[in-house]
Parts: structure tokens; sequence; C-alpha cells
């Protein structure tokens, strides 16, 4: 155990986003503005202190992991137990960063709204949750954490969204909490079977002992993460709460929290408890069942992202398409070079659309419409707003050398990889690269009518300063991880699944 | 050593400091100035007396050489030990004990800070609820059935006073059918209680128990149980017996719902738990589980459907005390120690729960609001009340980091852990339910606009009692561990009988 491990960085990461909470309301109302401040700097902060257990996490002797273990239930075996691997870490990394940029931007885009110090309390509030649910081990807290992110969403769609936002915040609430408690169910049963709340301890004791029951564990929580991850039928609630909340709000639930679906199912349902079943027959048509549901979500969200009018609900679907991908890719479980893939993809994504959904918030914002017929020529008045937006929606579509393709790639990659073992993969790769081609046209439609074309609003002009700085700022990581896309897989693939 | 005297005084002293309360309060209301604060400064000295008490009980029993987890204490000598009343203290009646003063002295606070006097409150009021409390408390102390009847008796007795206090037509209405509803319910545990007294010729606990354990006649053992358990079921308001409370609990005022709810019904609870299942019915005599699974259900499903139909939000409350009920039961028959570990932090939970919920309902309701339609809104015009409510809504859907989230896994674990995955996957299954319209309530206090302007103003001193307990189930919520460090000792004690 060196310096580093002693710290308790992750401990003091949860602490200071709960310090964060009301100072962040209370600076908001003194000093307009403050909240965002402060919020982005807790997000940096914490950014810097996660990174920095790298050295223990890349080091074989921990398991490849970073644990910090503290007191909190012991009656029923709950300790509040956090712990970074590189899936974690880089989850968790990307959750700060889009965190930082939203905080940013929002000091511009709530500028003029009502009652901003609880918007910050609340965003505040939803980060933590968010954080929170990368860097735990243990199965209550995890939950404790996924349904932090509830309320927060609610209040915020809510009463900063438009167009009867209270009646979709509670579309959305219902609809993920039912969710949820599928999750709460896998969960009570895990500890029931195995007598630990322990990622890692569950997952070793499921190996060593089968019953019935864990099959019912797996679905239940599959389908659970599903909702979240919006895998059609379960998106319905999407398309709405994307489009009529705030644009933050959107990057903060279009980048992150669709991405701790997919964490869920990758590390709770695969993870700990598809890799200790035995019966080869039932582990088969699960992860078919979950590459026809993912080719199903791609499919549907792309072709609706095409025939879409409205710029938000365009971003909606091409997040229902993404996530399509990812549980493709899941499905591909236990390939390696998949489980890479789809992380890298996770971070990929979360960048471009927490981008995507900034910058068309600011267009959105200063053109007042959100129909793309109305608005055209953006990109000659915005110059880095329309470059921002240019760049997301490019690397949405899959466009080299930008982020989101190189992991597309991967996945495709790895795809091939197991049809050659599996030859029921054959159609749903080819399926899945048609989603390609359907990506692009949404893509290059956005760009051509939106950012190109004739000039329809006039009067625009770069007002927002966060906007510029949040754009070079991901745009950079996006060209970034699009050239140099070894630096994170060589981090992610150090991960261990065993105890 | 601990006697008759210290375990005695503990009923006593609130009995005793209830009457006193009475020319105490009358005093206080013929002041024509600072009757609030001095209604408070009393009622907050009656708790502490009672409390003190409490306390020396507690030490005395965790200070004992060699440690015993259960002390007999019987009124008469060996001689007459069939017809002695007799009193037990241990760690579960310890539990109660606490838990009912500390709910009792924050409703009594609500009571003193919100009940105005041009209602005519009158000193009896503060007294009853003081009584009542020493009488629930003596039930928990209560070492043999007949013990057990009298204290449980004589505080339904009070509770229906309390009800009928703004004797309002419909008060009274309700009123009536709650007593006829618990007098049909002493009768059949009088007939019960008779029966065993005729098999095993004496009520005190252990003893029954020990005959039981060997009595041969079970289907002579099912009839005696069947009005015991039936009695009890009426007065816990387990489906189909539920019928008085919606009506006594909406048309009661709100700060005597928010003690019924609070403790009367917790303490319905906790017979059904610790007399029944735990004394006198072990798996060695009857094995009821699944008739108690079952019923677990039905209560569950029809008080949150009921719910989920209702349109005034206090009746709606009134219906999520049921399905409560049935997630008690859950844990009952559960019979694993995860369950009463549950069941006993869902005794403390849900009566700060459903008495939060009462409270605030009940501001909210003497400015005349009381439909659903009515609540459209009222986030904004009474931000803190409602909040209030939120937070007694959230646990109730047991959202974490709300305490109802903790009791509501560790029951439906244990109802997994004891082989019933079905009943847990139903309970699930009622609990989004729930969510539902609860949250659709949060919806329209947040989201909607008012239907009904009043002008009206929040007064800050009558929202701590209600943060007080909003407080408390964060707190609880996030470190469980504060309660269920009590309640450990409970469960050893509770799961290993002999």
């Amino acid at each position: 155990m060196d310096v580093i491990l002693k710290m308790e960085v992750l401990l003091i990461t949860l602490v200071l986003f709960t310090i964060a909470i009301p100072t962040t309301y209370f600076a908001e109302r003194k000093h307009p503005g403050a909240g965002a401040a402060i919020l982005s700097l807790v997000a940096m902060f914490s950014l810097i202190l996660i990174l920095s257990t790298i050295p223990s996490i890349v080091d074989p002797a921990n398991n490849y992991r970073y644990l910090e273990t503290y007191y909190w239930i012991p009656e029923i075996n709950a300790s509040f137990s956090l712990f970074l691997d590189g899936i974690s870490l880089s989850l968790a990394s990307i959750a700060l960063v889009i965190i930082a940029a939203v905080s940013t931007y929002s000091h511009d885009y709530m500028q003029d709204r009502k009652n901003t110090d609880q918007y910050y309390a609340l965003t505040t509030l939803l980060s933590l949750g968010l954080m929170g649910i990368f860097i735990t081990s243990n199965l209550l807290l995890f939950y404790f954490f996924w349904e932090l992110i509830l309320l927060p969403s609610y209040f915020i769609i809510g009463e900063w969204g438009s167009n009867d936002s209270y009646g979709i915040a509670f579309k959305f609430i219902i609809i993920t909490h039912a969710g949820a408690v599928l999750v709460l169910l896998g969960i009570g049963t895990a500890f029931v079977e195995t007598g630990s709340l322990n990622i890692f301890q569950v997952q070793s004791i499921l190996t060593s002992m089968q019953s019935g029951i864990t099959i019912w564990m797996l679905i239940a929580l599959t389908i659970g993460f599903a909702v979240k991850l919006a895998v059609v039928p379960a998106h319905i609630w999407l398309p709405d709460t994307y489009s009529e909340a705030p644009a933050p709000m959107s990057a903060l639930l279009g980048g992150v929290m669709t991405t701790a679906g997919a964490y869920g199912i990758l590390r709770l349902s695969l993870g700990m408890v598809y890799s200790t079943l035995n019966s080869i027959v039932f582990k088969l048509s699960f992860i078919h069942i979950l590459a026809i549901f993912g080719v199903a979500s791609a499919l549907f969200g792309s072709l609706l992202a095409i025939s879409e009018k409205d710029v938000n609900r365009l971003l909606a679907y091409s997040s229902i398409s993404h996530m399509g991908y990812v549980v493709f890719g899941l499905s591909l479980f236990p390939n390696p070079l998949a489980i890479i893939a789809v992380v890298l993809h996770l971070l990929n994504h979360g960048i471009s659309k927490g981008l995507f959904f900034l910058s068309t918030g600011e267009i959105v914002k200063q053109t007042g419409t959100r129909i793309m017929d109305d608005i055209g020529g953006v990109g000659s008045q915005m110059p880095i707003t329309g470059t921002g937006a240019a760049i997301a929606a490019l690397s949405i579509g899959g466009v080299p050398p930008f982020a989101c393709f190189i992991s597309e790639f991967f996945i495709f990659i790895s795809a091939f990889q197991v049809v050659g073992l599996d030859s029921f993969y054959l159609v749903p790769t080819i399926l899945m690269l048609s989603v390609n081609v359907f990506s692009l046209a949404y893509s290059t439609k956005f760009v051509g009518s939106v950012l190109l074309g004739p000039v329809k609003n006039n009067q625009l002009h770069e007002k927002s300063k966060a906007i510029i700085a949040v754009a070079v700022i991901l745009v950079s990581l996006i060209i970034i991880i699009g050239l140099l896309p070894t630096i994170f897989t060589e981090f992610i693939g150090l991960v261990s699944f065993q105890n | 050593m601990i006697d008759i005297t210290d375990v005695l005084w503990v009923p006593a002293i609130f009995i005793i400091m209830g009457l006193l309360t009475i020319p105490v309060v009358r005093k206080i209301r013929t002041q024509n100035t600072r009757r609030e604060p001095l209604l408070v400064g009393w009622l907050l000295l009656v708790f502490f007396i009672c409390f003190v008490f409490i306390a020396r009980l507690t030490f005395k029993y965790f200070n004992l050489e060699p440690i015993v987890p259960f002390i007999n204490i019987n009124l008469s000598g060996e001689g007459l030990l069939i017809f002695s009343s007799s009193f037990l203290v241990d760690a579960l009646s310890i539990y109660i004990m606490i838990i009912f003063i500390g709910i009792g002295v924050v409703i009594a606070l609500h009571t003193a800070l919100t009940v105005r006097d041009e209602e005519q409150t009158s000193e009896r009021y503060y007294s009853l609820m003081i009584i009542v409390i020493g009488c629930l408390i003596g039930a928990a102390l209560a070492g043999d059935l007949l013990t057990l009847f009298i204290f449980w008796e004589a505080s339904s007795a009070g509770a229906a006073f309390l009800m009928l206090y703004r004797k309002t037509p419909r008060s009274v209405h309700a009123t009536l059918k709650f007593m006829v509803m618990i007098i049909i319910g002493s009768s059949f545990i009088v007939y019960g209680l008779s029966l065993l007294f005729s098999i095993a010729g004496t009520l005190n606990y252990w003893e029954v128990k020990n005959v039981l354990i060997s009595f041969d006649d079970k289907a002579l053992l099912l009839v005696a149980f069947a009005f015991v358990g039936g009695g009890y079921a009426i007065e816990a308001a387990i489906v189909p017996f539920h019928l008085w409370l919606p009506d006594a609990y909406t048309e009661a005022p709100a700060s005597s719902s928010a003690f019924l709810s609070g403790l009367i019904d917790q303490g319905s609870y906790y017979i059904l738990l610790r007399v029944l299942i735990y004394i006198l019915t072990p798996n060695q005599v009857i094995d009821w589980t699944t008739t108690i699974a079952i019923f677990a259900l039905i209560t569950m499903v029809v008080g949150n459907l009921r719910a989920l139909m209702e349109k005034n939000v206090k009746r709606l409350i009134a219906y999520v005390c049921i399905a409560d009920v049935g997630y008690n039961l859950i844990a009952i028959s559960s019979m694993t120690s995860l369950g009463v570990m549950a069941n006993l932090y869902f005794f403390l939970v849900g009566g700060i729960t459903t008495a939060l919920a009462f409270m605030s309902v009940g501001i909210l309701n003497r400015f005349g609001f009381h439909s659903l339609d009515d609540f459209n809104g009222l986030g904004k015009t009474a931000p803190w009340t409602s909040f209030g409510l939120v937070f007694g809504m959230l646990s109730f859907a047991g959202i974490p980091p709300f305490a109802g989230f903790i009791a509501k896994y560790m029951l439906f674990t244990s109802a997994i852990e004891g082989g019933m995955s079905w009943l847990a996957v139903a309970g699930v299954t009622v609990s989004v339910i729930q969510a539902a319209y609860l949250l659709r309530l949060l919806n329209r206090m947040f989201g909607k606009t008012p239907s009904k302007i009043i002008e009206f103003k929040e007064r800050k001193t009558q929202l701590i009692p209600i943060f007080i307990f909003g407080v408390v189930l964060i707190v609880i919520g996030i470190f469980p561990t504060i309660i269920l460090n009590l309640i450990q000792p409970v469960v050893m004690e509770l799961t290993h009988i002999p």
C-alpha cells in the first residue's frame, strides 16, 4: 500500500459533491453565476483526484483495482465500498468532464431563468448520483446512487423544461423507477443467494454455487438496466424527455445517465451474474436476444432520426440508436475486444452527445425554434459553436477521424471475430453495418440543413463564452480519442471481473 | 435487579403525568399571552419526566449481571403464578418503548403547535394522548396475555376518544364504526384467550408456550388462534378487516390520525409479531406462514389499489397505512432474522412516515385543501409544508436516501430468503403502483397550476415537528445502522427462542 492508496480519494470526491449541494445553492443566491463555477471546479478537482489512482489501478498486485472500504451497515453485510478499475475510472472521468462542461454552459444557458440557485443544487445532487454509480462496488450503494438521480432529474426537467415538462418528467420518473425496482429485486436475490453485497464477492460465490434463481436474477437486472438504457421497446420515455429537458440536462442524461445503464448491464448483469452461469444453451440464447434488441434499437432509432424534423428529437433518437450499438456490443460478451469497444463507445458517445446537446442548445436558444427547416446557415454566423456541433454530429455519424468512428470500428471488428465462432451474429452484424449508413444520413442532414445552407435566422452570433470553452475542450477530446484510441483502450483493457 | 416497581412505574408515570396535564393545561389556557410556548414547555417536561423513567429501566436492564435476555416479573408470589399479572422486559420491549416515546413527543408537539384555541382544544386531549402512550408502553411490557389485553384495549378506547375529538357528525360515525369493530375484535380475542386458558391453565406467555408446544389437539389450537389472530387482525386493519381504518383516519383530526397511525398501528403490528408469531405460535405449534403471506398480499394489493383510486389526499394516506400493514406482514411471514430486523425497522420508519404525512396533510387541510385537485400547485404556494409531505411520500415509495427504502429492501429480501419469491415480486410490483400514485401527487403539487387560490401563510413553528421527522427519515435512511444496532440484540433474542 503506497501513499496514494491511503488518501481516500473516492470518499473525498463524494463528500465534495455532497458539500457542494448547499454551497452552490447559497453561492448562487448571493452571486448569480457562482453556482456554475463551483460545480465546474468541484468536477475538475474530482477528476484530478480520481486520476491520481491510476498508479494503483495499473498495478497487477492490486488485481487492477483501487479499493476503499468504509463502515456502513454491518447488520446486513453492507459496507460503504468504493472502487475504481479501468472501466469505472474511464466512465467516471468522462462523467466528470461532461458535468464540468454542462455546469459551465449552464452559466450562460440558465442566465435569464428563474431560481437558478435551485437548479445548481439539483444539478449537483444529480452529479453526485451519476458519479457514485460508477465508483461503488456495493450493490446497495449502487442502487442508492441509481435512485438518487431520479428526483433531481424530475425537478430539473419539470421546472426548467418546455411544453408540459412536468408531465414528461413524471413519465420519465415512473418508467425508470419501475425499471429500478427490477434491479432492486435482482440485488435482493443476489444478497439472499450469496449473503454478500459486494459485486466481486457475489460473482465469486455464484461461480462456485449455481442455483436456478440466478437466471431470474440476470433477467431482472438486465431488464431493469435496459429501461434506463432506453432499449426498444422500453425507450418510450426517452424522446420526450431529451427533447423537452433544458439542453444542459439533456446533455447530462444523454451523455452520462444512459452510459450508467450500459455500465449496469456490463458490470452487474454480464460481469457479475452472466459470467457465472453454466448452462451454455441459456447463455447463448440470452446474448442472442440481447443482440436482437440491440439491432432493433439501432435500426429504430436511426430510421426515426432520419425522418425527424425537430433537432432535439433527432438527437434523442440518435441516442436510442447509439445505445443499440452499445447493447449489440455488450451481446458479444465476453469477447475482450468487445468490452473495450463498448466502454470506448460509451466514452465517445458521452462526449459527442454531450457536446451535440450543448451546442444545439445554444443554437436553439438563439433561433428560438427547434424545427430544422426554420434554421439554416448557423455555421457562418456562429463559427465556433457551429464547428462544435458539426464535429459532434460527424462523430455521432461515425465519420473518421472523430471519436465514435473508432469505437464503432472496434465493435465491428469484435463482431467479426465472434461471427467466426457463432454464425448467428452474421445477420445482426450486417444490419448494424447498415445502421452506420443511416447514422451518417441523419448527421449529415443536420449539418447540411442547420449549419450550412442558406441563412434563415439573422442576429445570430457567438453570445456565449462558455459554449466556446466547452466546444474547444470537448472537440479536442473527440479528435484525440479519434486519432489515438490506444491510450484509452490499453487502460480499459486492464480489467478483471473476477474477485 | 429489576423489580416490579421499576416496570410498573413506567406506564404509571405516563398516567400520572397525563392526569396532571389537565389542571396545568387548563391554567395555561386562561393565560392571555405566551400560551403556545408554555404549552410546549409543559409537554416537553412531561415527556422528559417519562423518559427519565424509561431510561432508568433501560440502564438497569443493560447493566444486569449476568446478562439475562428475558426478565419475567410477576406481580404476586410464587403460589398464585397462574393468576398473576406479569411483565416482560427485554431488548424488544425497550426498543418499542423508545420508539413510542420518540414518536409520541413529536406528535404531541405538533398538536400543541397546530391546534388553535378556536377549535376548543381542551386539556383532556393532551392528557388522553399521554395516557394512551402509557397504555401502549404497558402493552409492550406485558408478560401475559391478559395484561396485554387490558393495556391494549385501554389504548384502543383512548384512541376512540382521540378520533371523536372534533365531534363532527362524520367523525362520530367513523368512531362508532371503529368502536364496533374494536369491540368485535376484542370479543374474539377474549373468546380465544378463554380457550387458551382452558388448554394451558395460565395466560403467562412462557407457560402457555411450553404447554402449547407439547399439546396435540391441533384443531382446538387452530380455533383458539383463529379467534385471537382474527381479533388482532381487526385491530391491525388487515384486509378484509380494514374497513374502519380509512373512515376513522380521515374523519379524525389530523393530529389524532398522526397519533393513531404512528403509534397505535405500530403497536398492533408489534403484538402480531411478538405475541402471536414468536411467542405463541412458533413453527412447532402451528405453521401458518403461508396464511399470513396470503393476507400480506391481499392487504398490500387492496391498500395500494384503493389509494390509487382515491381522490381525497388524507384518505389516500389512510390507504397507504393499510398497504403498510401488508408490507409488515411480509416480513412477519418470512420468519427469518432479516425479516424480524426489517419489521422492527419498519415499525419506526412506518410510524414516522405515516405520522409525518398526516401532520403535513393536516396543516394543508386546515387551509381548505382536501382533494387531489386542490393540491395542484401547492408546491409553489406552500413550499415548506409540501416538502414535508414529499419527504413522507418518497419514504413511502421506497426511494433512497429516505429510510423507507432500506425498510422495503429488507422486507422484500427477507421474503426471498424465507422462500417466498412470489411475495417479493408481488410486493415490488405493488410498490411501483405505490410510487406511481405518490409521485402523481408530487407531480400535482409541483407541476400543475393551482386550481384553487386561497390566501394563506405557512407558520414556521408548525413546521418544526414535520422537519424533525423529515430529517430523521433521511438520517436513518443513510445511516440505518444507528437503528439496526439497537435492533440487532432483539433479532438474536427473538430468532433463538428455545
